[in-house]
């Protein structure tokens, strides 16, 4: 049996009295971070890997803590085969922050467990399904799954140490004064100036203390106007070009406020910053509105998660039409569009782009790091995508809390906006493969990693409210140490990190990427929606395979570059290496499923049994 | 979607404007200012003799220049370059009529004027009043009808002219001035040229006489594919009872039938079996010997007749593998049809007459489902794409439900024979459509060797030219019949199934899809001769090998455009488009370059080693 991690059909039954009790051994067992306390143990369950019908299942035991749902095994599972794996959790972890619903499932029942309406958007959703309900385990999970209160995140209890050695150097976390001072200087983008008038958060908790300004606004107009604007998130600066053009993002005027003076004056002063003062053209974001993209997204996760191979046949029979009625697409397709619109207008017209959208800080962010992205190939190395995404999404407040659903409340509106971006970044990776550092990888490992309860990065709403979780409060919880995200050794080996890296990439590529935005230039991201179906693999095969090869080559143009001197004996067998791996890879490596699996039964019969097609047989006129 | 292959006739059209901007820079100017001053006279050059024919004064005079006037004007012009609106041409290819002031209607740039060109190969249009000239080029193979739009009292701008259908996925729409009259030469030579049949005229195929260091004929060699598969051994034999295509006039003359089978066997066998058409050997598996052999329907008819000979012809290819007790009949069709086929004397093979035998259907559709297919299709596709339904469009069109159908088809196949080492036989109706898609596409999969160049050139000339794919009809070479129920896109689909397969197996192919790409194109072409005809007893009749020049004569002498750099056994420089494969080639190189230095290094360090060796005694 293969490894099912953090499956997006995490099936579990407690099982009668038949099962013999496991026992597992030290290595087997489920390994606890420091500060991670058991809730609840069940032993001798069965987990049942995706579309398997119940056929195939695994013994183990299942264990929720306060971080993760953990099932350990006695069976074999091959760690040399296992790519991507988290070093914070085992095979078959899962971070409680991933889990969405849980179902109680009786014979013929399935009935979704509350507390927790759907609470978050997730891809990895969990469907624990319990024959004879052991009532503490489920307990155990509800309670722990979706807390009420934020303090009561796992990164609050973790214990182990951190030291922040190198990142400072490699990311800009846009949360300082001179992050912005340099993005302006190294944007040589004129007319524009720092302003501190939010230090200590004073005009509003939600924005960040420095923002950038039209150098004609003194910090009083500031003052005065951020009241008109929702979520007081008036006009700020994120980017510009030498010429004058600038991106500017900003939220609609209170819906109380008819009057568009106000917000009329200061796109008047971001028409005096531009050089030629030049009108600024302005973009409007209200759609699609998150509410949206989380039904889409909702759609879009049924199809990508069958729940046995009936459903899968069903909904193979219709793909494209189901495809179509999710909207994904469509809304990565918007995106996009937008995001060109904006780039071409700062760079072939040399006007400035000011971004609307509602709150101003979902699609803002999507649009607004999109257009970056086009343009400057800066954001397109691995530091400089993480700096943009610290820029536009962390510091500019995308409320990720909210919007992945940290956080189990009703008023609270999730949506995956993060990921909707994170999609847009790989349609313009397949259609620009060569003008990015970072791989397909590196954004779905991103996905994955935002729901995980340990790093900071994506657990506030805005930086205010990290501001105060460091801080730390007498009454409610300790002062939380800040793990960033970024500093990837946390989680993964030097090996799996080397797999960020796109091999392709050719850092002399520094034109303006124009995508094709249209439906038909878009494609399923298969590696983040599909992998947790090892049916839908392909074995031995797949884009994998260009990919290693490509790291392939690199290596020993590295190796050559390096040391002419000693040659043959390491690079024939780094060679034999990669060849090998080249062979045995499936397609949705590094997450593949099927890794450590000596087939048995290579045909897959989900897919090829005729049945559904005969009895839907697609048309039957025109008898030869 | 395979929306790559979308991208061919952009990829010609980008070599030929590349090309054009090569060698006919030195007209441009020249050409330019015509189009540009259409009171100008001159239409090609100074030195012409001809320019009382093309001076249009305020009279008719025909701006379109026949046959007859280009050859003198050629002939005086004794042996100088063509004049600047002449498109290149291929050896044997001539220019038959011409027209100026001619607008194509780009359905993504917009109207273009210029010079549109009529040879006995293709239609030529090239507008010169932009920088870069816009070529359009368009072997007239790939026409299937031509309509004109407008009459003589159509107003309005562009409302006047010619509507070219494509059998590749594409329209042309030119419009032409009234007053210039140019229309109806242009329309009467599009006609004639693009279908010669219709007119009593050779294709052109038999005119092109342009020689390459490859002889692609010399490919494909029978009894050496059998050879390479161990044939004769103990179970197979090579029979050549069809010699003079008097079993079966649409098998090939040599083929591998159970070296059990008498002679006399295997012609009652051929009249059991719809058009002759016998089990015969399509793969063998180099260590099980299970076997892949295809036929026709076998003509059961309504009364359930037997065959006792088919029966143990049958028999003897499951006993020809040792492995297995069984074998597997892979029916392509919809059981649904099969049944129908029943009525009109075909049907199948009842597992009561046919012990250890197990039916299978595939479901796959006739020819005319899939023709209907591909036409909404294109329908979607072509000339813009509606954003609002593109996704169930695709899926209304069930175009790649029917390259999954015969995907899994050849999958099951795969299945049963190397994994089962079950011997399978595949026959739909004829077995010249479906048939041939579902053993080409096995083989593919099983055997390396067809995932090479030459290999799949071999798997074609085998599995669709020999065994008798009518490609003749399929297509429709030279003939008007643009509604023909037996055109069909079979083999077409089959190429996209294999590009298919390619995108999902990227380093298991030898060739990249810029070859499967060339190969559609000269499906269509008629310039080589290696789709034409329906069979193999036609094409000798034609004498195809000695008239006609293959594609593969072609493809081979200049295979560096076709290979694929991720392919394993071939790591060397390509040239390829797709910026993956670009940037793979650049790093190739940078490896070879730095080898090479390592290399010199060793060298010289060696040399140096050895002076100093040397220089102290």
């Amino acid at each position: 049996m293969n490894d099912i991690k953090e499956d997006s059909r995490f099936k579990s039954y407690i099982s009668e009295n038949e099962l013999e009790s496991i026992t597992l051994d030290d290595s087997q067992r489920t390994k606890f971070l420091d500060g991670e306390t058991i809730v609840c143990e069940a032993h001798t369950v069965l987990m049942y890997p995706p579309l398997s019908d119940r056929k195939k299942y695994m013994a183990g035991v299942l264990t929720v803590t306060t971080f993760k749902l953990s099932f350990a095994t006695a069976e074999e599972t091959e760690p040399s085969n296992c790519y991507q794996q988290n070093l914070l959790l085992g095979v078959n972890d899962i971070c409680l922050s991933s889990i969405d619903v849980i179902y109680q499932v009786g014979d013929r029942t399935k009935k979704k467990l509350t507390p927790g309406q759907n609470v978050t958007g997730k891809v990895k959703d969990i469907l624990i399904i319990c024959k004879i309900v052991e009532k503490n385990i489920v307990n155990a999970l509800l309670h722990h799954a979706y807390p009420k209160r934020h303090t009561l995140l796992f990164a609050y209890d973790y214990k182990e140490p951190y030291i922040n050695q190198t990142l400072t150097k490699e990311v800009r976390l846009f949360q300082s004064k001179l992050d912005w001072e340099k993005e302006l200087k190294r944007t040589k983008c004129q007319n524009w100036r720092v302003s501190q008038v939010n230090f200590n958060y004073q005009i509003s908790p939600l924005l960040i203390e420095t923002i950038i300004v039209p150098k004609s606004v003194t910090d009083n107009i500031i003052k005065e106007s951020v009241e008109k604007f929702r979520n007081r998130c008036g006009p700020v600066w994120v980017w510009g070009t030498a010429a004058g053009a600038a991106l500017v993002r900003m939220a609609d005027l209170l819906p109380a406020i008819t009057d568009r003076t106000e917000e009329n004056k200061l796109l008047e002063h971001i028409r005096k910053s531009h050089p030629d003062k030049k009108p600024p053209h302005i973009i409007d974001l209200s759609a699609p509105a998150p509410k949206d993209v989380q039904a889409s997204y909702l759609k879009l996760r049924e199809l990508c998660t069958p729940e046995n191979a009936r459903t899968f046949k069903s909904q193979d029979f219709k793909f494209y039409g189901l495809l179509d009625a999710t909207k994904w697409l469509t809304h990565v397709s918007t995106c996009l569009t937008r995001a060109w619109e904006a780039a071409e207008r700062i760079s072939v017209c040399e006007s400035t782009v000011v971004l609307q959208e509602g709150n101003g800080q979902d699609l803002n962010c999507v649009v607004s790091s999109l257009t970056q992205l086009m343009l400057d190939p800066f954001f397109r190395t691995k530091y400089g995508f993480q700096s943009l995404v610290q820029k536009d999404w962390v510091a500019l407040g995308h409320p990720f809390a909210n919007r992945l659903g940290h956080i189990l409340c009703k008023e609270v509106e999730a949506s995956p906006i993060f990921l909707l971006f994170l999609d847009c970044v790989w349609q313009l990776l397949q259609q620009f493969p060569t003008a990015f550092q970072i791989s397909e990888t590196y954004l779905t490992t991103l996905w994955d990693s935002a729901h995980i309860s340990v790093f900071d990065t994506f657990l506030f709403n805005c930086h205010h409210q990290r501001f105060m979780a460091e801080v730390g409060s007498a009454n409610s919880h300790p002062p939380l140490v800040l793990r960033s995200v970024w500093d990837w050794r946390e989680q993964f080996s030097e090996r799996d990190i080397g797999l960020f890296c796109n091999p392709l990439y050719d850092d002399s590529y520094r034109a303006i990427l124009k995508p094709h935005a249209g439906l038909a230039g878009l494609e399923v991201w298969t590696q983040c929606y599909f992998r947790w179906l090892p049916d839908l693999e392909i074995r031995n095969g797949g884009r994998p395979q260009v990919d290693l090869y490509s790291r392939y080559l690199v290596s020993e143009i590295l190796q050559r570059q390096q040391g002419a001197g000693e040659l043959n004996g390491r690079l024939s067998r780094n060679k034999e290496e990669y060849v090998e791996l080249i062979r045995k890879v499936n397609g949705f490596f590094p997450f593949s499923h099927n890794a450590g699996r000596v087939d048995t039964d290579p045909i897959n019969n989900v897919l090829l049994t005729g049945d559904t097609l005969d009895s839907q047989s697609i048309l039957n006129f025109n008898i030869d | 979607m395979n929306r790559k292959t979308g991208s061919m006739e952009l990829l010609e059209m980008e070599n030929n404007t590349y090309n054009k901007t090569l060698t006919l820079d030195g007209f441009r100017s020249d050409s330019k200012s015509n189009l540009l001053n259409k009171q100008e006279t001159t239409s090609w050059g100074k030195t012409s003799p001809s320019k009382s024919y093309c001076s249009s004064s305020s009279t008719s005079t025909e701006n379109v220049v026949s046959t007859l006037e280009r050859k003198k004007a050629a002939s005086n012009e004794t042996g100088t370059m063509s004049r600047p609106d002449d498109p290149p041409v291929l050896p044997g290819e001539k220019v038959t009529g011409q027209a100026r002031d001619v607008t194509y209607l780009c359905p993504y740039h917009g109207p273009a004027r210029g010079v549109l060109t009529v040879t006995n190969y293709k239609l030529y249009f090239k507008a010169g009043d932009k920088d870069t000239p816009l070529v359009v080029e368009v072997p007239l193979g790939v026409v299937s009808r031509i309509e004109k739009v407008g009459g003589a009292s159509s107003r309005g701008e562009n409302a006047y002219g010619i509507e070219v259908f494509c059998k590749d996925m594409r329209n042309l729409r030119f419009a032409h001035k009234q007053e210039n009259h140019s229309r109806r030469n242009v329309f009467e030579k599009l006609q004639m040229f693009a279908f010669p049949l219709s007119h009593k005229m050779k294709l052109f195929a038999f005119e092109y006489s342009e020689t390459f260091p490859e002889n692609g004929w010399a490919v494909y060699e029978p009894i050496a594919e059998l050879k390479r598969m161990g044939v004769n051994n103990d179970m197979w034999k090579i029979s050549k009872i069809n010699e003079q295509h008097d079993v079966c006039d649409s098998y090939p003359a040599v083929w591998a039938v159970p070296a059990q089978a008498t002679d006399d066997d295997i012609k009652i066998v051929a009249n059991f079996r719809s058009r002759g058409r016998i089990p015969v050997l399509s793969w063998i598996h180099p260590e099980s010997q299970a076997t892949i052999t295809r036929c026709s329907q076998p003509l059961v008819g309504v009364s359930g007749k037997r065959c006792r000979e088919d029966e143990h012809y049958i028999q003897l290819i499951m006993d020809a593998n040792a492995q297995s007790h069984k074998l597997f009949i892979m029916d392509a069709r919809p059981s649904a049809n099969a049944i129908a086929n029943k009525a009109k004397g075909g049907g199948y093979e009842s597992e009561d007459a046919y012990q250890h035998a197990e039916l299978v259907f595939l479901d796959i559709h006739n020819i005319h489902v899939m023709r209907e297919s591909l036409r909404k299709l294109k329908e979607l596709c072509y000339p813009n794409i509606d954003e609002t339904k593109w996704l169930s469009g695709l899926e209304s069109t069930y175009w790649l439900k029917h390259i999954k159908c015969i995907l899994a088809g050849a999958v099951r196949i795969v299945d049963k024979v190397e994994s089962h080492k079950t011997s399978v036989l595949v026959h739909c109706s004829d077995g010249w459509d479906r048939t041939a898609q579902l053993t080409a596409l096995s083989m593919l999969m099983l055997d390396p060797y067809y995932r090479t160049i030459k290999g799949f050139e071999v798997l074609i000339e085998k599995e669709w030219v020999s065994f008798g794919h009518k490609f003749q009809q399929r297509i429709g070479h030279g003939d008007d019949h643009h509604s023909d129920a037996d055109r069909s896109p079979v083999f077409l689909q089959f190429i996209d199934c294999v590009w298919q397969i390619t995108q999902q197996f990227p380093n298991a192919f030898e060739f990249n899809d810029y070859f499967l790409i060339t190969i559609l194109d000269h499906l269509y072409s008629c310039r080589f001769g290696t789709f034409l005809c329906n069979t193999e007893r036609e094409r000798i009749q034609e004498r195809l090998k000695e008239q006609t020049v293959s594609l593969w004569s072609y493809t081979n002498s200049n295979l560096d455009l076709y290979r694929n750099p991720l392919y394993w056994a071939n790591n060397l420089q390509q040239r390829v488009l797709d910026p993956v494969y670009q940037r793979i080639r650049e790093l190739l190189k940078l490896k070879d370059q730095l080898e090479h230095m390592a290399e010199e290094c060793k060298k010289e360090q060696q040399q140096r080693m050895q002076r100093s060796i040397v220089s102290p005694t």
